[in-house]
């Protein structure tokens, strides 16, 4: 495809614009974006996150029916679609656009949604990048909410951006502070997102975002404890980047990238890594079972298997407890692991119910560090279980 | 009674040191709020609307002398010197605060007690009959069941985070003062046609938004089955109940939604693969257990001096006529002291008064004290010759009020005047109602009647199974209280039917009155009760009395 | 658009103690609700939600809760908040003893 012809070289037009709009107010950046035929036809790309909104506002005071593009990853927060109805609603956004993966592409390449644990990269260009890439093809120009604050990445960040000498990018709120953003909800009565106020002020996909604690970067919530900061719809120096953006901060700042596994005797290193699959795969030695995945479906199918890992979406969720029971009652000798939201008062029960071992992020490592799981590592003590049945 | 073994002994302190621990841990930030709320629960501590509230379990509602007075010790110490008995068998504390609870749990530990699993997503406190051991229709103990299966179920690994709460009832009397048809699993003891001891098993029941009549899931399991049993229907529901709605989590929508067939084949497929886990050792622990809990030995002594006091002194014949019920010895009786004083709190014992009762208990009453569900407390074994001085000493504390199973004998939850997630209040209208009917002296003339209040539609109060239920809700920011009829939670439990709209915090206890008066003049006799009035005659004559101006309109156009 | 904002005050429960408290003007917890900010503005009242909501070691539960203003401040609306700033009816406990002691 070439974008070139029409409108003159791309590199040449954001020259021209940056200087031109540097010291503008964003609004008014939004406002020549729109209108100068310079720019050509533009998008708003929106995740309907957390300061999504103040574009979107913008854009519904200056032009309504601009196109506004909305990636559902299919992997978001219910509040996340919730919030993106409300918005679109309140503000009277006439072309709000719904773009998701094709499901033939979901179908082959993350039939069963765990795609997001074997390899984030992966995941975010299945069903990020790709679809965003396809739903662009038509646009000449997209508008974006990144800013220079949002971690070191993004701190050379101009109003407009050659991408890849294919289309411009435009950035209106490339100056802004964290202040402005709220000055600009607060003054202009926006909807907040709902989860912000449960501590969430980056919001992405729900498997890779979790909570910022005070004084942390906002971002640090998105894909935590990965070496990872922007998701592959971003560009460098005119270059496409998937995964990761490399990271020049001194080492010891950095997040352990892999999880932890914990046993009765430490922290440790996960030794399996990205070995697990799915349980329809035949032959696999380890299987990774989702908390509603049918055990039963496994009789007759364990030899050969040599580790299970079970999933816990919330800490509160103790169905894979009674999992890894019946697993054991199947026969089932090789190595189970909890992985997910289990915490340090939980590890008993984990024990007791028939895992070796639990898989935490870094996030819940440092929050509840080995001691308080040790606390819990004396499970065969004051055990009930192993007194009613005669084992112990 | 049972006593705990030094395996209980060791596991209750250990739990009152991790929950020490976690305490430190949620002030330093190791546990979020969302993490700590669970493990709090756990351990029966609520926040409430004005402070935080501990629920410490009475298992089955039997406790001794020296573990009354301890719940009493807690009332002065940490709290403000009172509890409240609720209506599963626990009690209550209003007023702890955070930092003290650990001490609390440490003090319940010193007398065989705790406050685990009396909340959460978990098995709860198990309950049973509250004259078990005692009541003359029994065909065995209930309690070390009970007891059993309190063992079972605590700290079991697979089942702290269930879908929801999950209660467990037992009755060893086919008289079912226990409402296990209320509950999650119901059990009743019976023998078999060979005469060996065993269970019928009902499933899903409970009141609440859903409120649903428990069915049978087997009309008789092996006693040696019981764990196993009790065991694959919990493993059935961790994995079948819904979890993305929590008014669609209880184990009685799934029956709904699955019908008891599909349940029971799923119960039968997990009882085979879960039978082989059990090697006996529950069995030698069951005999132990009930070897802990034989019936007292009950001298026989000449009842003489009861007689003579019966025949002196009408206030105390008023009160052994209502008080006292059969014995299985019948020289003996089972005393039900009255928490429902008229225009006091249901279930509320100041310490003074749990003192007095624990002393009555030692003294006279083979050491042993129940807690009912319906909030009363009781001594299982008083001998007829010294019942004239056991009403003397709770009369003199305030204890005799002569009124069980009669109107002002109301069940209240603590409603809005506590709970957070109350609607309306519950304890100022079973105040008012109790007053009113004192004013009227009508209460030993109406006769059996069970008013029930609950003030939200979780129904803690019951109101579902009340003769007269009344559920408390919040219409456009006012107290508004609903009435249902004809509800009964005995072995013939019916959840009773709403009457028509709402009344007002002002209209609803003379309306309570119109419904009682209406009753006398439709009665046959004196004999003829509340019920079975309502059976009979089903809810017409009771709603016109309720709505006197509808049915005077329908007078009107016949 | 969307109905009229009506005047708020941020509440919760004490983490230690478990008491029903109130966020004032200048950042400080009290137990008497005509202390407490009186919150005229929607995004001013988001606001100060999030402020409260922050301080995870002192507070559980904060949320938004409808008054009115009176003459010594802020006034609850809903019954359920007379109760939380009073106490419970069957007994004088809670805040209508303590602050009359006060």
């Amino acid at each position: 495809m070439q974008h070139d012809t029409i409108l003159g070289p791309v590199a040449a037009r954001a020259e021209a614009l940056n200087d031109g709009y540097r010291n503008h107010a964003a609004i008014a950046v939004l406002r020549r974006a729109l209108s100068d035929p310079a720019v050509g036809r533009i998008a708003l790309v929106s995740s309907f996150g957390a300061e999504s909104v103040v574009l979107l506002h913008m854009i519904s005071v200056l032009d309504r029916s601009t196109p506004v593009l909305f990636i559902d990853t299919q992997m978001l927060f219910a509040e996340t679609l919730a919030y993106q109805a409300e918005v679109a609603a309140q503000l009277g956004l006439s072309d709000v656009r719904t773009i998701r993966a094709r499901p033939e592409a979901l179908a082959a390449h993350d039939p069963d949604r765990l795609l997001h644990k074997a390899d984030t990269d992966a995941c975010c260009a299945l069903r990020k990048t790709e679809p965003l890439e396809r739903a662009l093809e038509p646009f000449d120009a997209w508008i974006t909410g990144r800013k220079r604050f949002q971690g070191q990445t993004r701190s050379h960040l101009d109003f407009f951006e050659n991408e890849g000498d294919k289309r411009l990018k435009v950035n209106p709120l490339a100056h802004w502070r964290p202040d402005d953003v709220q000055d600009y909800m607060i003054n202009n009565r926006l909807p907040r997102h709902p989860l912000v106020a449960k501590g969430y002020p980056s919001i992405g996909c729900a498997p890779c975002t979790s909570r910022v604690k005070d004084g942390e970067d906002p971002r640090a919530g998105r894909w935590r404890g990965q070496d990872k900061e922007e998701c592959g719809i971003h560009f460098v120096d005119g270059k496409l980047v998937r995964g990761p953006v490399a990271d020049d901060r001194p080492q010891e700042h950095k997040e352990p990238p892999m999880n932890v596994i914990v046993t009765d005797t430490g922290f440790a290193a996960d030794d399996r890594g990205e070995e697990f699959q799915p349980p329809e795969e035949t032959g696999a030695a380890a299987l990774d079972l989702g908390s509603d995945a049918d055990v039963s479906a496994l009789i007759g199918r364990l030899e050969g298997v040599e580790a299970i890992r079970i999933a816990f979406p919330a800490f509160s969720d103790g169905r894979g407890f009674t999992m890894a029971r019946r697993l054991r009652m199947m026969g089932f000798t090789g190595r189970l692991r909890a992985a997910g939201h289990v915490i340090a008062d939980q590890y008993a029960m984990a024990r007791r119910a028939g895992f070796d071992e639990v898989e935490i992020t870094p996030e819940l490592a440092r929050r509840q560090p080995w001691e308080q799981w040790q606390a819990r590592a004396d499970w065969r003590a004051h055990d009930y279980q192993s007194r009613l049945r005669g084992a112990g | 009674m049972y006593d705990y073994s030094e395996f209980d002994d060791a596991y209750v302190r250990g739990r009152v040191e991790q929950f020490r621990a976690q305490v430190e841990r949620r002030l330093d930030g190791s546990l979020t709020e969302e993490e700590f709320r669970p493990l709090r629960l756990m351990n029966g501590l609520y926040l409430q609307l004005h402070a935080y509230m501990l629920r410490v379990a009475i298992p089955y509602g039997t406790l001794n002398s020296g573990q009354m007075r301890q719940l009493a010790h807690i009332a002065d110490r940490w709290d403000k010197g009172y509890g409240h008995f609720t209506t599963r068998q626990n009690i209550q504390y209003n007023w702890p605060k955070l930092r003290d609870v650990p001490d609390i749990l440490e003090a319940l530990a010193d007398v065989g007690m705790h406050a685990i699993q009396t909340s959460g997503n978990t098995v709860r406190n198990v309950t049973a009959d509250h004259f078990a051991g005692a009541s003359a229709d029994e065909v065995a103990d209930p309690r070390p069941y009970a007891e059993l299966l309190r063992q079972w179920s605590t700290d079991h690994p697979e089942f702290q985070f269930l879908p929801r709460k999950f209660k467990i009832g037992v009755t060893g009397a086919p008289n079912d003062r226990a409402v296990i048809r209320s509950h999650d699993i119901g059990l009743e003891v019976r023998r078999d046609g060979a005469g060996a001891l065993g269970f019928r098993v009902f499933v899903g029941g409970g009141l609440g938004r859903t409120p649903m009549v428990a069915q049978e899931l087997a009309a008789f399991i092996p006693e040696r089955d019981l764990l196993p049993y009790v065991e694959a229907i919990l493993s059935v529901y961790n994995l079948l109940g819904r979890r993305d709605n929590k008014y669609k989590a209880r184990i009685k929508i799934a029956v709904h939604e699955h019908g008891i067939d599909t349940i029971r084949a799923l119960v039968n497929e997990a009882f085979a693969e879960r039978r082989a886990l059990f090697s006996g050792a529950d069995q030698a622990l069951l005999t132990d257990i009930r070897a802990q809990f034989k019936r007292p030995d009950l001298s026989p002594r000449d009842i003489a001096p009861f007689v003579a006091a019966r025949d002196a002194d009408p206030v105390f014949r008023a009160w052994a006529d209502t008080n006292l019920a059969a014995h299985a010895d019948a020289g003996h009786a089972i005393v039900t002291i009255s928490l429902k004083p008229q225009g006091a709190t249901p279930g509320d014992a100041t310490a003074a008064q749990m003192r007095v009762m624990a002393d009555l208990a030692e003294r006279y009453g083979h050491d042993e004290l129940r807690i009912s569900h319906e909030q009363n407390v009781i001594l299982s074994h008083v001998h007829r010759a010294d019942l004239p001085a056991v009403h003397a000493a709770l009369k003199q504390a305030g204890l005799a009020t002569a009124n069980v199973g009669l109107v002002s004998d109301i069940i209240a939850c603590p409603g809005m005047d506590y709970c957070s997630l109350a609607t309306a209040r519950s304890i100022p209208i079973a105040q008012e109602i109790a007053t009113r009917f004192e004013e009227l002296k009508l209460e030993h003339e109406v006769g059996p009647l069970k008013i029930k209040i609950s003030g939200c539609i979780n129904a803690c109060g019951h109101h579902h199974v009340g003769h007269i239920g009344i559920l408390g809700l919040d219409r456009a920011g006012v107290e508004n209280y609903q009435v249902t009829l004809g509800g009964d939670g005995s072995e013939t439990t019916v959840i009773g039917q709403r009457a028509g709209p709402g009344f007002s915090a002002d209209e609803i206890v003379p309306a309570v009155e119109r419904l009682v008066l209406a009753y006398l003049d439709l009665r046959e006799d004196a004999g003829e009760t509340f019920l079975q009035v309502f059976r009979r005659l089903g809810a017409q004559p009771f709603k016109d009395a309720l709505y006197p101006e509808q049915a005077q309109r329908r007078r009107d156009a016949a | 658009m969307t109905k009229a904002f009506t005047p708020k005050v941020v509440t919760a429960n004490a983490l230690v103690e478990g008491d029903v408290i109130y966020l004032t003007a200048d950042d400080r917890w009290t137990r008497a609700l005509h202390e407490a900010e009186l919150i005229e503005d929607e995004a001013h009242a988001q606001v100060r939600l999030l402020d409260a909501e922050r301080q995870t070691g002192e507070v559980v539960g904060a949320y938004l809760a409808d008054v009115r203003p009176g003459p010594n401040g802020p006034e609850p609306v809903h019954f359920r908040e007379a109760f939380r700033a009073r106490g419970p009816s069957n007994y004088p406990h809670g805040k209508q003893t303590e602050l009359v002691d006060v």
